[in-house]
């Protein structure tokens, strides 16, 4: 048995009062907290073994390049991606939002003519199409959207059920012998929907298609394994996964990094480079790592997977079920409607709510005078509101160290808005 | 209500009635633009509805939470240009809601001058950090308008109060602009 309130005590910001209330935390699908383990390992690579890496000749340059690499396999590991030397599909990037856009400008230049006959199965021209889905966070909508007006591509998009969950009954009507690239999110960030993935890959692999995937809100949450999935890429960030800020990650199936041009230029990508012709550019990850890597924190969302790993993606996963369930009884209350499955099934503790007559703002106001932080806004997914009629919610999200009673205390408080707003 | 302590009385303080009654019924709301909840919003045409006026129009939007308004402004063509007609369109929380309710009843039918003054005023108590003006010739001025003084004391929702007011100065601004 998981020791889940052992766990909720390595989060030393959990044990704060807020406006004289203990915090409740429920907004890990914005940024999850961060465990001590992951807090000392960034400040011990500083005290310790800081130095550049794949670079230098001294011991403590060797030091930090063997914990970077070794952060990259463990990180590999939680997703079921190769992380032996010369077969890695993890590349560092800056967070799945620079991953997502490295993809893109990458399609863009191979689109251009760059990277040579390997690179033409990831090229776009007008009359291709790119598809995403309705429930996209803005930064796997914009990139791509912008991908299609930049090579003449055409956009398309699979909607949603009512409920939210993407729909994968006419996948055949909206991927054609003419798409090129798919991207779809795991999990909706607004929804806490998991995808049906399975049929829209089969479905995008049957016509030649890439597929993208966005696991920046499930691999936090449920045990994710890119192979066993059958995805070509897939970009997540470290800060949700109890890991540091201005980290991600981006996996790709070796055979398609190879292949894929760089998409940043500049230091530690390239092999040769030259006045008068084209440089010669490093095998992956190194191609696409240009510049000095955010080491420590690499080295600290490396600790992050590790524990996670050890806690068991299991465990997790059956620990966060609880309190959605709890978080599911907000849809319970008069005037509040879940967007999203209301059933507790295929779907995770991230729960979008709107109340009837209050604005998200004064919601989350009123809720954060009790101590509970919830998210509220848009959440950067517009379209997906729109599909709700609204513009904005309120959403709740949990964290492996979030209880039970914590769920419930949210739902009481909830219980108070429209009286104190007077909605009718 | 305020059982939750200190929290709650901050909480009483930004949410005055007089805020909470105007966000229920505002005044000068109308439906003329767009709404941006609907894929495919079309264009409006801006029109005056007096012969003798110069219309203006400002689309003010708030990006993190959605909060939009579209303020209508006529200003009449003879000196002193005078709001003859001063109407909004838009949605968003309690506190952008009673704040454009309050603007329209101060502002209009007021002139030009008179409107920018209550701008600068009410951006002056907006960025007082809950201090308030310290003028009562001021306050007196803005009459309802310092109920929002206990929103000042929160950096975030700032933005909520002054969204109707930006959108007076501009909508007023556009339509000097095009006479």
């Amino acid at each position: 048995m998981t020791d889940f309130a052992a766990i909720r005590d390595e989060f030393p910001i959990l044990k704060q009062e807020i406006h004289g209330h203990p915090l409740v935390y429920l907004d890990s699908a914005a940024t999850s907290q961060k465990p001590q383990c992951v807090i000392d390992a960034e400040a011990d690579f500083y005290r310790t073994i800081n130095a550049g890496v794949h670079r230098g000749a001294h011991e403590l340059a060797a030091r930090a390049t063997e914990a970077f690499e070794d952060a990259r396999a463990k990180v590999a590991r939680l997703v079921g991606a190769n992380a032996t030397e010369g077969e890695e599909e993890v590349v560092v990037t800056a967070g799945a939002t620079a991953g997502l856009n490295l993809l893109a400008t990458a399609f863009g230049n191979a689109s251009l003519g760059r990277g040579g006959e390997a690179a033409k199965r990831f090229a776009l021209k007008p009359g291709d199409e790119i598809v995403v889905s309705k429930a996209e966070h803005h930064s796997v909508l914009l990139p791509f959207q912008e991908l299609a007006y930049r090579t003449g591509a055409t956009f398309k998009w699979i909607d949603l059920t009512e409920d939210g969950r993407v729909r994968t009954d006419n996948l055949d009507e909206v991927i054609t012998e003419r798409t090129k690239v798919v991207a779809v999110t795991h999990v909706g960030n607004t929804t806490g929907a998991i995808t049906d993935i399975a049929p829209i890959v089969r479905r995008a692999h049957e016509v030649g298609a890439l597929f993208i995937l966005d696991a920046c809100q499930s691999v936090p949450h449920i045990k994710v394994d890119f192979h066993a999935m059958g995805v070509d890429f897939a970009a997540w960030s470290a800060h949700k996964m109890y890991g540091p800020t201005g980290v991600g990650f981006l996996y790709g199936r070796r055979e398609l990094l190879e292949a894929l041009p760089p998409a940043n230029f500049g230091g530690s990508m390239v092999e040769l480079a030259w006045m008068d012709q084209p440089a010669q550019y490093m095998e992956p990850p190194a191609r696409f790592e240009a510049g000095t890597q955010p080491v420590a924190q690499v080295v600290a969302a490396g600790v992050a997977a590790d524990w996670m790993m050890n806690i068991g993606l299991e465990n997790i996963e059956a620990h966060e079920k609880t309190i959605a369930a709890e978080l599911l009884k907000l849809g319970d209350i008069d005037g509040v409607r879940i967007l999203g499955p209301r059933e507790n099934v295929d779907r995770i503790g991230t729960v979008a709510f709107d109340v009837a007559g209050v604005h998200p703002h004064d919601v989350g106001q009123y809720i954060d005078a009790q101590g509970i932080a919830i998210r509220v806004g848009h959440h950067c997914a517009q379209p997906v509101h729109r599909h709700f009629g609204l513009y904005a919610s309120n959403r709740a999200s949990s964290g492996v160290y979030n209880t039970v009673e914590e769920a419930q205390a949210l739902v009481e408080a909830v219980k108070g808005v429209r009286p104190f707003f007077g909605a009718a | 209500m305020s059982d939750f302590g200190m929290s709650g009385d901050d909480l009483e303080q930004m949410y005055q009635e007089v805020i909470l009654e105007a966000a229920r019924d505002p005044h000068g709301r109308e439906h003329f633009a767009p709404d941006l909840a609907k894929e495919g919003s079309g264009d409006t045409v801006i029109r005056a509805s007096h012969e003798y006026c110069t219309p203006g129009e400002s689309h003010q939007f708030n990006p993190t939470c959605g909060d939009e308004a579209t303020v209508h402004a006529e200003v009449s063509d003879k000196e002193p240009h005078t709001i003859e007609r001063l109407v909004w369109d838009g949605h968003g929380c309690s506190i952008s809601q009673a704040s454009l309710s309050v603007m329209v009843d101060l502002c209009a039918g007021k002139t030009v001058d008179e409107a920018m003054e209550l701008f600068r005023d009410f951006h002056q108590l907006m960025e007082s950090r809950g201090a308030g003006l310290g003028d009562e010739d001021k306050e007196e001025r803005l009459g309802d308008a310092v109920v929002f003084q206990g929103v000042s004391k929160y950096p975030m929702r700032i933005k909520c109060a002054l969204l109707g007011w930006e959108g007076m100065r501009d909508s007023v601004a556009k339509a000097l602009a095009a006479k």
